[in-house]
């Protein structure tokens, strides 16, 4: 019992070095990708490379001064920072970095929670993430915050819809909600999903880009007419937290996911040694997660009306479609 | 026993937002000036003191229409587990259940539910 309490602190421990280790680096990254694409230097004074840049902004965000602006609803505002961090981490918890190993007689998962509903915690918590993102909107008192964040929930609750839909022929070949078996189904039938599902995975990618508001999904940050959306009346590391969360943190937990659902999760050839596994799922993930950089400085921006659109004329029915033809499939062939 | 881990790491995130919010009101500098808190409007005086009113109908469309459909998408994912086991009967099922909900998709689109309501901007 108590040995269980303290592995799963060590895992904890480090899923949180990780996750927000990441999440802080991938500013550096995505400013290095974006001054590449764009034929600039990107971040280079601060440490080689600029590789201590964002330890620099860090700093700079924590010394800022605390103001809240007039008139907002103050309980409110700082609850919706809360509710914009700490679904995007949970994600996190559901994720299987690697297959079971045994140390010292005792077996050891590198997932945190291994519950039989892992996708249906990932599809809660993306839901979760939405009542932040509406609360910064409604308690700042400002016109830009709030039709930022109108439009950010609309954006998301029409993707949501898209995106359980697309999920469920995956969820039919493997039998099951929970993330390791999903990964073990794939493995033992040495294939990945995404040859039987391409529809449902080219849904996801839409639904993830929406979801992380990336562009071409990102009506709600919008600079040239939101300056930059419901987290424009937050200051210092409460204005950090929203695209820490929101741009890095949910796009690393749903490249995972994808991982998981449609890559195989941590299958690979055994070309690293003992740490094969864990580095497949790493480089698996980051190949997402630099592709949905790569969009993000590529392309332009889609108006409000053709993003919900997009979401209820065209990749609703066609997840609906797909889930018909997927269980017909599934049913001849079982 | 495997909902431990998520429910330690619930708490600690849980202090480390917390720890967050209140830390700029730590390490800040505290020299308040009169317009400091002003809500941002492009450089003119505010034109609503209070924007928390009315908003587009549109919105709130939308919200209804995700009720209705991420209910019935709760439906369906206890029905892919099972799916294996319920054989024909499953596949009859889900289907019909499908069919009334694309009945009810059409109904909201021909009734232009699912249009972006803005309005026609009259030049």
């Amino acid at each position: 019992m108590i040995i269980d309490v303290i592995i799963a602190l060590g895992k904890i421990a480090v899923v949180l070095l990780v996750g927000l280790g990441l999440g802080a680096y991938l500013t550096w990254v995505e400013r290095k990708v974006a001054g590449h694409i764009q034929a600039r230097m990107g971040p280079s004074v601060v440490g080689p490379f600029g590789l201590f840049q964002p330890i620099a902004d860090g700093v700079k965000l924590l010394t800022k001064e605390s103001i809240i602006p007039r008139g907002a609803d103050v309980p409110v505002y700082y609850l919706a920072l809360i509710l914009a961090l700490v679904p995007s981490l949970l994600i996190f918890s559901v994720i299987p970095f690697g297959p079971s190993f045994t140390i010292f007689g005792k077996e050891i998962k590198p997932i945190i929670s291994d519950v039989n509903i892992g996708l249906l915690i990932v599809f809660a918590m993306g839901s979760i993430a939405v009542y932040g993102t509406i609360f910064a909107g409604w308690a700042s008192n400002s016109k830009y915050a709030f039709i930022g964040s109108l439009r950010k929930a609309a954006v998301i609750v029409s993707y949501e819809v898209v995106l359980g839909f697309a999920v469920l022929g995956v969820i039919l070949i493997a039998g099951s909600l929970s993330t390791v078996e999903i990964v073990n189904s794939q493995i033992e039938k040495g294939i990945w999903y995404i040859v039987y599902q391409p529809v449902a995975f080219i849904l996801y990618l839409f639904c993830m880009l929406a979801e992380s508001g990336r562009v071409p999904f990102d009506i709600q940050e919008a600079e040239a007419e939101l300056v930059t959306g419901y987290n424009v009346e937050y200051g210092g590391m409460r204005f950090g937290l929203f695209p820490l969360a929101e741009w890095y943190l949910n796009v690393v937990g749903l490249s995972a996911i994808a991982v998981v659902l449609f890559f195989g999760g941590w299958s690979g050839p055994n070309i690293f040694g003992p740490l094969s596994p864990y580095i497949w799922f790493l480089v698996k993930t980051f190949a997402l997660v630099f592709f949905t950089l790569w969009l993000h400085w590529t392309l332009p921006r889609f108006q409000a009306k053709d993003i919900t659109d997009i979401a209820w004329k065209i990749l609703l029915p066609i997840a609906l479609l797909n889930v018909v033809v997927t269980a017909f499939v599934v049913y001849l062939f079982s | 026993m495997e909902y431990v881990g998520l429910l330690i790491l619930l708490a600690i995130m849980l202090v480390i937002g917390l720890v967050v919010v209140f830390l700029n009101t730590l390490l800040g500098p505290k020299t308040p000036q009169k317009w400091d808190d002003y809500p941002y409007e492009c450089g003119v005086p505010l034109y609503d003191k209070n924007v928390q009113t009315t908003f587009h109908q549109g919105y709130y469309l939308l919200g209804l229409l995700l009720l209705l459909f991420d209910i019935e998408a709760a439906f369906l994912f206890p029905w892919t587990i099972v799916y294996r086991y319920l054989g024909i009967f499953g596949f009859i099922e889900m289907f019909l259940f499908v069919l009334i909900l694309t009945c009810g998709l059409l109904y909201a689109w021909k009734k232009k539910a699912i249009d972006w309501q803005f309005e026609i901007e009259e030049m």
